[in-house]
């Protein structure tokens, strides 16, 4: 069935037609724009890439005030730390390879506990802020462990026991894996790709 | 006077003919792979290779690349029924998490993607003894270390060095690139250490043949002190793994330094021309964070595939014998 339409009906509904996608078309841009100006105001805040390494990029979060200054307390303990770790370790290395005498072990370790004792002083004077008082209890281990190694592995000059190297070495072991760990997290560029 | 010639030259004679006649270790043929433990991403290709550093605008090849991501390269070397790993990658998870790396996966899995378990390795012998090279060691307990003692004495020097600037293990966070003690951290000496405590480790002092055609090369100060080589026989001619001694193949082909460390550029160049004498060129030479590897570019590594959290993987030659393990 066909419905016969008069020409001023077709003029009037084009009129109708055209209006209404006019208005189609603005709605649809200022729903654009609003939805740009939401989403704009609701972006979150970029994550600034910390840059602290000359070989290779960081992504970790910026630290809080409390947080730096608690790295930045830390740091000095920590270089002294890892360096007298890895005397320890290498007063045990030279033994083994017939390098040194067993009282020459003595010798070197009986020197580092004063100084894990006196690492030990100085980072319980440390204030760490919550986020990462979990951190800090494990750097307080680390250096217990490297402590008591150095006690343990001195032994070894009375009787040449390889048993109190061992004992040592486990203990040393398991502390520089917790100080790595506080280390690559607060120092991310401390060791480089090499 | 003719006569104790004559004698002389008669034994001489003798035991040239008993060298000949005395049975010579067979060179084994062995199968050869390159695992990808991970992948440093975005390293100022000047920071790796001095010759390449960027220039802003250059239209040269050298320097019109920005950044880099190396690939930490281990090689697994398959001869007979012996499994040797040429150096260890690493393992820290902080690390991981906190820094620009990708694609890391513990090495002792990423060898079971080509069928081979951790207690299977006998052998791992590590081009250095730096972090990302010596850092899996634990997770290898039947295997035995191969590490130079001019290596453990390097580190033992520059700690006991008088000046705090060359002794220190690092002085600032982010500064320690080329200190001579740096790259070592206590965790990995003590893994090594572990090593030695348990029998579990061999001290090189130079060359040694660890099987017949796998030999140890010094390339003492290549890249640290007791930097090692390692030369393998195989179906393709031989092979020669430089771990850092070669860090990058475009520059033992084109003659450029690369990741200088601990470094004398010197015994750098004197390790890429043993890789050309003993393999007849450059294409042979096996390096350690190429950022070609895995892809036509580096052709001796381009038989290749992506593995677990995107490590790539490589099947350099196969034995007479050893059947393909790329999926």
């Amino acid at each position: 069935m066909q419905t016969e339409v008069s020409e001023s009906q077709r003029t009037a509904r084009a009129a109708a037609l055209k209006g209404f996608s006019v208005g189609v078309v603005v709605v649809g841009l200022i729903a654009l724009v609003a939805v740009a100006a939401i989403r704009e105001t609701a972006k979150p805040r970029q994550v600034e890439v910390a840059t602290n390494s000359a070989f290779g990029h960081s992504e970790r979060p910026p630290m809080t005030a409390a947080e730096e200054t608690y790295a930045h307390a830390l740091w000095p303990v920590h270089a002294q730390v890892k360096q007298d770790a890895v005397k320890m370790t290498f007063a045990g290395l030279a033994y083994k390879m017939g390098d040194i005498k067993r009282a020459a072990v003595k010798d070197r370790v009986a020197l580092l506990t004063p100084k894990f004792e006196s690492a030990l002083t100085e980072i319980n004077k440390l204030q760490p802020p919550a986020s990462m008082r979990e951190l800090h209890s494990e750097y307080v281990e680390a250096i217990k462990l490297y402590r008591d190694a150095s006690v343990i592995m001195v032994k070894v000059a009375a009787d040449g026991r390889d048993v109190h190297l061992a004992e040592a070495q486990e203990r040393s072991e398991r502390a520089s894996t917790l100080t790595l760990k506080v280390g690559d997290t607060l120092w991310p560029g401390e060791y480089k790709p090499n | 006077m003719k006569n104790s010639m004559k004698h002389a030259l008669v034994a001489a004679g003798l035991a040239a003919a008993a060298t000949l006649a005395a049975p010579v270790a067979q060179a084994q043929v062995c199968s050869v792979w390159l695992v990808e433990n991970s992948r440093f991403m975005g390293v100022p290709f000047g920071a790796f290779m001095p010759d390449r550093a960027f220039v802003p605008g250059s239209t040269s090849p050298s320097n019109n690349i920005n950044t880099v991501d190396l690939p930490v390269n281990v090689g697994v070397i398959k001869c007979g029924n012996e499994l040797i790993l040429y150096d260890a990658g690493w393992n820290q998870t902080e690390y991981h998490k906190m820094t620009g790396t990708a694609h890391w996966s513990p090495l002792s899995k990423q060898i079971e993607q080509i069928g081979f378990k951790a207690a299977d390795v006998k052998k791992i012998i590590v081009g250095h003894g730096h972090w990302d090279h010596a850092g899996s060691l634990d997770e290898f307990p039947n295997a035995v270390l191969y590490i130079q003692r001019e290596e453990l004495r390097g580190i033992e020097w520059a700690l006991n060095y008088p000046h705090p600037r060359i002794s220190a293990v690092n002085d600032s966070p982010g500064s320690c690139a080329r200190t001579p003690a740096c790259g070592y951290p206590s965790k990995t000496m003590d893994s090594i250490y572990g090593k030695v405590l348990r029998g579990k480790a061999v001290i090189v002092d130079g060359e040694m043949d660890v099987l017949p055609g796998v030999k140890i090369h010094p390339a003492f100060r290549a890249h640290t002190a007791g930097s090692q080589l390692l030369e393998v026989n195989t179906a393709i001619g031989k092979l020669m793994f430089g771990s850092d001694a070669y860090s990058s193949w475009e520059g033992i082909r084109d003659w450029q330094i690369a990741n200088p460390q601990q470094t004398d550029t010197v015994q750098q160049f004197l390790a890429y021309e043993k890789c050309y004498k003993i393999t007849g060129g450059y294409q042979n030479c096996v390096c350690a964070h190429e950022p070609l590897s895995y892809s036509d570019k580096y052709p001796l590594t381009k038989n290749s595939w992506v593995g677990m959290n995107g490590g790539r993987l490589a099947e350099i030659t196969l034995a007479p014998g050893e059947k393909s393990r790329k999926p």
